[in-house]
């Protein structure tokens, strides 16, 4: 569900592969999503640019897995996202939560400057 | 416009796409129709994933019903009722409001039950004060009520004891 393109020194970039993303995948994903900051240990930008369904049992997902990401000092990144996802995010604040970037690009760029 | 879901994940996107291309077509000209399908798209999405988790083997009904000042979605099914049945406590008081409950709040949201009668609840939210200090840790991680609260101008729950029978119904105001 998730391919890592770039592995830098303060973080890596995460692909998401699927185009929906819901109850039936949210558990596996979020499993994929503790295996990714275990195994690095580094901040995790994620690009969603080819999702295009989302529900609530995947931003809960997501949630729970920036909740484990605090826990570990890292954090955990969100960019690429299409506009009625991210205004579905915004719908219930979790933008006051997450870093949202336009592009992973962008999203690198304010990582390496924190 | 009715539609049956058959409670499968496999066609959650294809029973979505269906019911919004119903409603596209009948969009009256002087409502905002990327919001209306935007709300349509979250509210239909979340009904579909409460059918899967909680509605059982036995189907789904989906009523869509518009006219010119509105868009109502129905979901009917014999499932599991809500955890909020029975639980109305007639001296609960937030707000000043008698039957109003709070169901879950963090820094972000908060939600609340509001029992119009017996088993027949109406929802509400709030959003929260924000500090400097964000405490992740305490953020919900259920949001299927509370994104179809917020995308509607008004959802309610029902359910008869009779029939066994929940009823989601969600408005939309154009």
């Amino acid at each position: 569900m998730i391919t890592i393109v770039k592995d830098a020194p303060k973080y890596i970039i995460g692909e998401v592969t699927i185009t929906e993303a819901n109850l039936s995948n949210s558990d596996a994903f979020k499993a994929e999503l503790v295996k990714l900051l275990d195994e690095h240990q580094k901040i995790l930008i994620l690009d969603l640019q080819e999702l295009k369904y989302v529900d609530s049992a995947f931003l809960g997902a997501l949630v729970s897995s920036l909740k484990y990401a605090m826990s570990l000092k890292l954090d955990i990144v969100l960019s690429g996202l299409r506009t009625d996802i991210r205004d579905l995010i915004k719908l219930i604040r979790l933008d006051k939560v997450f870093k949202i970037y336009n592009y992973a690009e962008e999203a690198s760029f304010a990582v390496n400057k924190m | 416009m009715e539609f049956q879901f058959d409670n499968s994940s496999a066609q959650l996107v294809s029973s979505l796409e269906y019911m919004l291309g119903q409603i596209t077509g009948n969009i009256p000209p002087q409502a905002d129709k990327e919001d209306i399908l935007f709300r349509c798209k979250v509210i239909i999405t979340e009904l579909l994933t409460n059918a899967i988790k909680h509605a059982g083997k036995g189907g789904t009904h989906f009523d869509i019903e518009m006219d010119a000042q509105k868009l109502i979605i129905c979901k009917t099914d014999t499932g599991m009722p809500l955890y909020l049945v029975n639980t109305r406590n007639n001296t609960t008081k937030a707000d000043g409001e008698l039957n109003k409950r709070l169901i879950s709040a963090d820094f972000l949201n908060s939600l609340y039950a509001i029992w119009e009668s017996e088993n027949n609840i109406r929802f509400a939210s709030e959003e929260g004060s924000l500090n400097d200090f964000l405490p992740v840790e305490q953020v919900m991680e259920h949001f299927g009520i509370l994104i179809i609260t917020r995308s509607s101008d008004e959802f309610t729950y029902a359910y008869d004891k009779t029939t066994h029978t929940n009823v989601f119904r969600v408005k939309i105001n154009f």
